[in-house]
């Protein structure tokens, strides 16, 4: 009676372990990462499961505007607790332990009651300065 | 009752007392006769007298024995009827009293599982009374008890079906929350999966919460254990996720507290059952809120709903129904009562020591109160309370081999009041690597060598200077060095002034043509008598390469420029 398992899939190292690290008696399931510690909340009830989406990235910065109300939730006041200084989505989403669709999720309750900001990544190269203008404009110039 | 006993001195009279009278009356009739009668009539008269006396006397004294009899069978009869009443009366009493007690007691002690045998040895022979019954006496109770013996085994082996079956539900479904939970950290980064993957999980909360019932009405426990304790914040969302509309509970004010591990599912399905029963029964737009507060004996979980006020008749209904079911007296109702919900409530405080009980509330719905004794909640940390109390705690327990450690920043003493870029990031990063030129000039971008903006403006002031200067630099078209004319062989300058495309006819002529040994020299092609002579056609190409490769060489060698 019992169900097909799942295997869970994981990313496989590029290079094999060169060897295996001893065990670890006095962690026994949280030590690996592998279980996390059972937990009666489900996910769709940090987040809900069909919330909006706002247009977050991995690397979005994520600044606290205020500190957290009373009335936040304990995850939103880990965000406004974290979010001091600016930190990425993936930062937060590992620190809380939660899934980035969660997150993003989350952030979004975030940002419509103007709790926090979110801030487009630094790209670079998204202005070309100045140097690689002429030294583009010199080269078409001489072709 | 007709017991109206004649004192027995009255049926002693003595005979000669009853006979007396009549026969002294007919004597002295008779006498009297004799002596009125002329004389020769006197003997006929004295005789008829003493024979009428005699008569009177023989009569008398039948009637009077046959009076006796007759008062005797009376008393009999009597005595005979008070006897059947008073054994009737024995009789109610003795029927009613298997009624109040031994069928009752005998029942009881069946429920909590004697063996047959045993209960009616206890209930019926041991007592001296109701062993000097006759034995259809003790046949009619062991056959009450053996009916109903067979029926509570038969339910005991549905219950226990019913709730292996739940039990393997159970399992399932925890097995299938473990991997959807996998799963949704699988597929995090992709949100129309993840969303689905919740809407399963939730389907699945759901069927769990069923099983658990099932589990609990038919006895069994209400789920899995949580081996820590769990912060009742979690313990509450996991009621929550639980029902079907979670989105309209709204979880306020709830206390800092821990809930040991084995308690942790009891509460969560009271809680859930009673939450589930708060949406249900209020308008779908409106919200159900929950509080938790601590007090003396415990916690108190508030659930207040903004539905149909609950009147004074239907609340006392319910209370009686959550009493039927602490009792586990309310089998008869489950059928017909679709509210399976307040008989698991009512099962699970009778077995966990919790209160319920429910009132009006200040919205105007339902307020249901949920007490939860302290020696269900605990100190120690527990799962869940990480989140409600800071990170860096969660980060301290659980210290791995290869764990990244958590932002370790001061407490800034103020927002700043416009976020901006902290002093700490290089702005040179922002610029872009361009490190390497092409032959043409143009720019070519390595991602790995950085050239600093300062050091790429010195180089272009150079290259000005440079190019003011005149002396050559990258940008500058190199001009080739006029390369010594070869010397050409006079049939090769014949051939090359030929009009082009001629010499392949001709090469291709000669080849087909094929060479017998004595064919006449002007017959020949020249490729064909001199063929080392147009070696230098291949190797034009070659050339070619040759230079484009000493051409990216030198971009190179530019490139290598710091």
């Amino acid at each position: 009676m019992t169900p097909p398992r799942r295997t869970r899939r994981r990313p496989q190292p590029l290079v094999p372990e060169p060897a295996p690290r001893p065990p670890q008696p006095a962690q026994p399931t949280a030590a690996d990462g592998r279980r996390p510690r059972p937990n009666p909340e489900r996910l769709y009830s940090v987040a809900g499961s069909d919330g909006a989406r706002a247009e977050l990235d991995l690397v979005t910065l994520i600044v606290a505007r205020t500190a957290p109300p009373v009335s936040a939730t304990p995850e939103q006041s880990a965000v406004l607790r974290l979010c001091r200084a600016p930190l990425s989505v993936a930062e937060l989403s590992a620190y809380l332990g939660l899934p980035f669709s969660t997150m993003t999720v989350l952030l979004t309750e975030l940002i419509t009651d103007e709790l926090v900001h979110a801030r487009a990544p630094i790209v670079r190269q998204a202005v070309p300065d100045r140097s690689l203008l002429e030294a583009v404009m010199h080269g078409l110039q001489r072709l | 009752m007709v017991s109206v006993q004649k004192p027995p001195g009255r049926r002693e009279r003595p005979y000669a007392r009853v006979l007396l009278p009549p026969a002294i009356v007919m004597a002295a009739a008779a006498g009297a006769a004799v002596a009125l009668v002329p004389p020769p009539a006197r003997f006929a008269v004295g005789v008829c007298g003493a024979l009428a006396v005699l008569m009177v006397l023989g009569t008398a004294g039948e009637a009077a024995r046959r009076g006796r009899r007759l008062r005797e069978a009376q008393a009999e009869h009597a005595r005979h009827v008070a006897q059947l009443e008073q054994r009737i009366a024995a009789h109610n009493e003795l029927m009613a009293r298997f009624a109040t007690e031994v069928l009752p007691n005998g029942f009881y002690r069946l429920r909590r599982g004697a063996v047959l045998r045993n209960v009616v040895r206890d209930v019926f022979d041991a007592d001296p009374y109701l062993r000097s019954l006759p034995d259809g006496y003790r046949e009619l109770i062991r056959m009450a008890l053996r009916g109903a013996d067979q029926e509570i085994s038969m339910r005991d082996a549905t219950e226990r079906s019913f709730v292996s079956v739940a039990r393997r539900v159970q399992a399932i479904v925890h097995q299938q929350a473990e991997e959807l939970r996998e799963m949704e950290e699988d597929h995090g980064r992709n949100p129309e999966v993840f969303d689905d993957l919740l809407r399963i999980d939730h389907g699945t909360s759901l069927i769990g919460r069923l099983a658990d019932t099932i589990s609990v009405l038919g006895g069994g426990r209400p789920g899995r254990q949580w081996p820590q304790p769990v912060s009742l914040y979690s313990v509450l969302r996991g009621a929550m996720s639980r029902i079907l509309e979670y989105r309209r509970i709204n979880l306020a004010s709830i206390v800092n507290i821990n809930i040991k591990g084995t308690s942790v599912e009891p509460v969560i399905h009271a809680a859930a059952e009673l939450l589930d029963n708060a949406t249900r029964y209020s308008p779908p737009t409106t919200k159900v809120h929950v509080t938790a507060v601590e007090v003396q004996s415990g916690i108190v979980i508030e659930i207040e709903d903004c539905g149909v006020s609950l009147s004074e008749e239907s609340r006392a209904r319910i209370e009686r129904m959550i009493e039927d079911a602490k009792n586990g007296e309310d089998a008869h109702n489950l059928g017909e009562n679709p509210r399976l919900g307040l008989a698991v409530v009512g099962r699970l405080c009778k077995r966990f020591d919790m209160e319920v009980s429910l009132r009006s509330s200040a919205y105007g719905g339902v307020r249901a109160i949920l007490v939860v004794p302290r020696v269900m909640t605990t100190t120690e940390p527990g799962v869940g309370a990480v989140q409600a109390h800071g990170i860096g705690a969660a980060a301290a327990q659980i210290p791995t081999a290869d764990a990244v450690e958590g932002p370790k920043r001061p407490a800034k003493k103020r927002r700043p009041t416009s976020p901006k870029i902290p002093a700490g990031i290089s702005l040179e990063d922002d610029v872009p690597e361009v490190t390497e030129w092409t032959a043409g000039g143009l720019p070519q971008r390595r991602s790995r060598v950085k050239t600093s903006l300062t050091q790429r403006y010195a180089e272009q002031a150079a290259i000005e200077r440079a190019e003011r200067e005149g002396r050559p630099t990258i940008w500058s078209q190199r001009e080739p060095e006029p390369e010594p004319e070869p010397e050409i062989d006079p049939e090769r300058k014949k051939l090359m002034e030929r009009p082009p495309g001629l010499w392949m006819e001709d090469f291709w002529n000669g080849l087909r043509q094929g060479m017998p040994p004595d064919t006449p020299t002007h017959e020949l092609t020249d490729f064909t008598l001199h063929p080392t002579k147009y070696l230098h056609l291949l190797n034009d190409s070659a050339d070619y390469a040759e230079g484009a490769t000493a051409g990216a060489a030198e971009a190179d060698d530019e490139g290598d420029l710091k």
